[in-house]
């Protein structure tokens, strides 16, 4: 929470008094179910009669990654830290799915950053679709960093991404370039390998 | 049918056998098999449960992130495992994630309770097992394992477990056996044998067979020399006993042969005596009596005295020679049986003593007597006797008693002659029937002494037997009884030798 003011929790909410109390009804509901019945807190897990939307599957995917991947160890931090670049799709679900949680013993939370630059302690970086034109430029600033870049853009791992969410079926998928995330420092579970859909290896 | 007590020694030892190898190696078997059991159960949960936790591990990407494909995947791994016939994931909130089925198609079986607390459960049940695991990632529950097994492998155990039973069972029947022949050859053949000799000494009387030594210093073979030692002091004894008899017999044989010998001589001698001092007594008799008539009337009183005397001895030694002379014959006489009945021969006995019962009281009490087969000149003889001694011996009663009856004593018909006479003294009864002697003096009752010893020899040759109760001053008792013809036959042959 180093920018409290870009990472602006209530972005979704102020749409009136009706709206923002359902919202929040909705999420302290959401999570008491998940916590008393569950005992994990994934939203997915919510029950069939309340499917959880697209985009709060890919923030839970966001911080499930981070179960599956090991990052070298000269990149120590405080946090794990799940940072979201340029338009943020997912609105308070990330922090809702990452409240309380931890990867490796360090807490995850999320930042919303303004610049790529800003990117460099992060472990996870989601870059928007409003990045589209500057994806070059992003994956370039990032490239001697161990940031795991995940995207919903096409032919994001084709252009140097590492991971990149496919929708198929109706269920959110993914597929991941090995080289990319090698050559970062990266190591990829090969759990995390076989539930991918496309894994490319060799550098583009 | 033949009970197990009844059985030879053999037959008992081989069904000894059998039961004792039979009820340790069931037992053993049980417990193997038991044991056996138990463990496969339990190594089939414990693989069960190592399967169940390797797909569960596999699977929790594939859960994590809603791949139900990639879990299926892994599933499918469980073909390597033939006897695993379904398997399912649960997803955390209990719909099924993925499943696995061997034979592809066909219903799932209704999901099992999910365990609360535990990691694991399992449950046998109609011949197969099914488990359900719990999968954890990173320290939380993430899903559950449901698999279920058939127990084909344990029912392919327990067939072959069944086959190395019985044949084991088989095998150690054989060996029993064999084992048996062994023993029977050590334990049982001695002892038959020596049931065998034992029975042949019992049927042939044979004392010199033994039995065959069983070797060895055990109780059998003890036993047997036992057996041998007293069959040889038998055959000893045996021996000693024939020998014995034998001489007795020569000694019975001779001894008859010396009495006969002397029986005959003593009858020829007193026959010849009496014969033979006939010739000089009536010589005596005759000049006695000539000297009477011719000079009886020239003589003083008390040569004539003398003379009288001296016929009378004469007379009185005539008496004895007659008696003698006839209980020789009795003695060389043949039997002459008929059916006689005693009643008349009593009542001609009686007529005969009517000069001697003159001046006389006499109370005659004759009783009813049977029919006998007899020599009644003989008999006749004899009651004649006992009669006349009866009427004599009462000559001083004022009234004299004489009774003749017929008792049955123990089946046997006894003839008695009771007076009220002078009787005798019951310690003397040793000479009452001897030849010559005399219990009274000729002053008080004249007689030759030859009478009762007549009657005994008459009632012996009939195979019977006379004896006497008698008191003095009180009476006495004659008692009689002729037994059975054929004793009197053998008297017969007894005299004709």
């Amino acid at each position: 929470m180093s920018s409290p003011r870009r990472t602006n929790v209530w972005r979704w909410v102020p749409r009136g008094r009706g709206c923002r109390r359902r919202h929040l009804l909705f999420w302290l509901t959401a999570v008491a179910m998940g916590w008393v019945l569950i005992g994990v807190g994934h939203p997915v897990a919510l029950g069939q009669n309340s499917k959880p939307t697209e985009y709060e599957v890919k923030a839970t995917y966001l911080y499930k990654f981070g179960r599956f991947v090991e990052w070298p160890a000269k990149a120590e931090s405080e946090f794990f830290s799940i940072c979201v670049l340029g338009q943020d799709p997912f609105g308070p679900a990330l922090n809702a799915i990452i409240a309380n949680e931890t990867i490796a013993g360090k807490s995850v939370v999320a930042k919303r950053i303004p610049a790529p630059q800003d990117a460099v302690n992060c472990r996870v970086l989601f870059i928007g679709s409003s990045e589209n034109t500057q994806l070059k430029q992003i994956l370039t600033t990032l490239r001697d960093t161990s940031v795991l870049t995940v995207s919903d853009l096409p032919e994001f791992t084709q252009h140097g991404g590492m991971v990149q969410f496919i929708s198929e079926g109706g269920r959110v998928r993914f597929e991941v370039n090995l080289a990319t995330a090698e050559r970062a420092g990266l190591t990829l579970s090969s759990e995390l390998l076989k539930v991918a859909i496309n894994v490319r290896r060799n550098a583009r | 049918m033949l009970r197990f007590r009844d059985y030879s020694i053999p037959k008992k030892l081989t069904w000894m056998n059998l039961l004792v190898s039979g009820t340790a190696l069931l037992l053993a078997s049980a417990g193997f098999f038991g044991y056996d059991l138990y463990n496969f159960r339990a190594s089939t949960v414990r693989n069960l449960g190592i399967q169940a936790q390797i797909i569960g591990s596999n699977s929790v990407s594939a859960l994590l992130f809603d791949d139900p494909h990639s879990a299926e995947n892994t599933l499918s791994a469980l073909r390597a495992a033939p006897h695993v016939m379904f398997a399912e994931i649960y997803a955390q909130d209990g719909r099924a994630f993925a499943r696995y089925r061997r034979d592809g198609n066909g219903s799932f079986p209704p999901p099992l309770p999910i365990p609360t607390g535990e990691a694991q459960i399992y449950r046998f049940q109609g011949g197969q097992v099914a488990l359900v695991r719990s999968i954890t990632f990173q320290g939380k529950p993430v899903a559950r394992i449901y698999i279920q097994s058939d127990l084909q492998a344990m029912n392919d155990l327990e067939k072959n477990f069944g086959i190395t039973v019985v044949t084991v069972f088989l095998m150690s029947l054989l060996a029993t056996i064999w084992m048996s022949s062994v023993a029977r050859r050590s334990i049982a053949e001695p002892i038959v044998r020596l049931a065998g000799t034992a029975r042949i000494v019992l049927s042939e009387k044979n004392y010199s067979v033994r039995a065959f030594p069983a070797g060895e210093r055990n109780e059998i073979a003890i036993l047997i020399s036992t057996f041998n030692e007293m069959l040889a002091q038998i055959q000893e004894k045996d021996a000693a006993l024939g020998q014995a008899h034998d001489r007795l017999e020569q000694q019975v044989h001779q001894r008859t042969a010396q009495l006969n010998a002397a029986n005959a001589d003593l009858e020829a001698f007193s026959y010849s005596v009496s014969h033979d001092l006939r010739a000089p007594l009536r010589h005596i008799s005759a000049f006695s009596q000539l000297l009477n008539e011719e000079y009886g009337s020239n003589m003083e009183a008390g040569a004539q005295q003398y003379l009288n005397r001296i016929q009378g001895g004469v007379k009185n030694m005539g008496r004895l020679i007659d008696d003698l002379l006839k209980m020789a014959q009795i003695g060389r006489k043949e039997l002459a049986c008929v059916a006689t009945d005693l009643n008349d021969m009593v009542k001609e006995v009686l007529a005969d003593l009517q000069p001697e019962c003159e001046d006389r009281k006499i109370d005659w009490h004759i009783g009813e007597l049977s029919s006998i087969e007899c020599d009644p000149g003989l008999v006749r003889q004899v009651f004649a006797n006992l009669l006349s001694n009866a009427v004599k011996y009462t000559r001083k009663r004022e009234i004299a008693v004489i009774e003749v009856g017929q008792i049955e004593d123990d089946g046997v018909s006894v003839i008695f002659v009771r007076d009220n006479g002078a009787g005798f003294d019951q310690r003397y009864i040793g000479k009452l029937f001897g030849v010559f002697q005399r219990l009274h003096r000729a002053e008080d009752f004249e007689g030759t002494g030859v009478g009762l010893s007549t009657v005994q020899r008459i009632v012996k040759k009939h195979g019977g037997v006379v004896w006497a109760k008698g008191e003095v001053d009180k009476g006495a008792t004659f008692y009689l009884t002729f037994t059975a013809r054929v004793s009197s036959l053998a008297a017969g042959t007894k005299a004709a030798v």
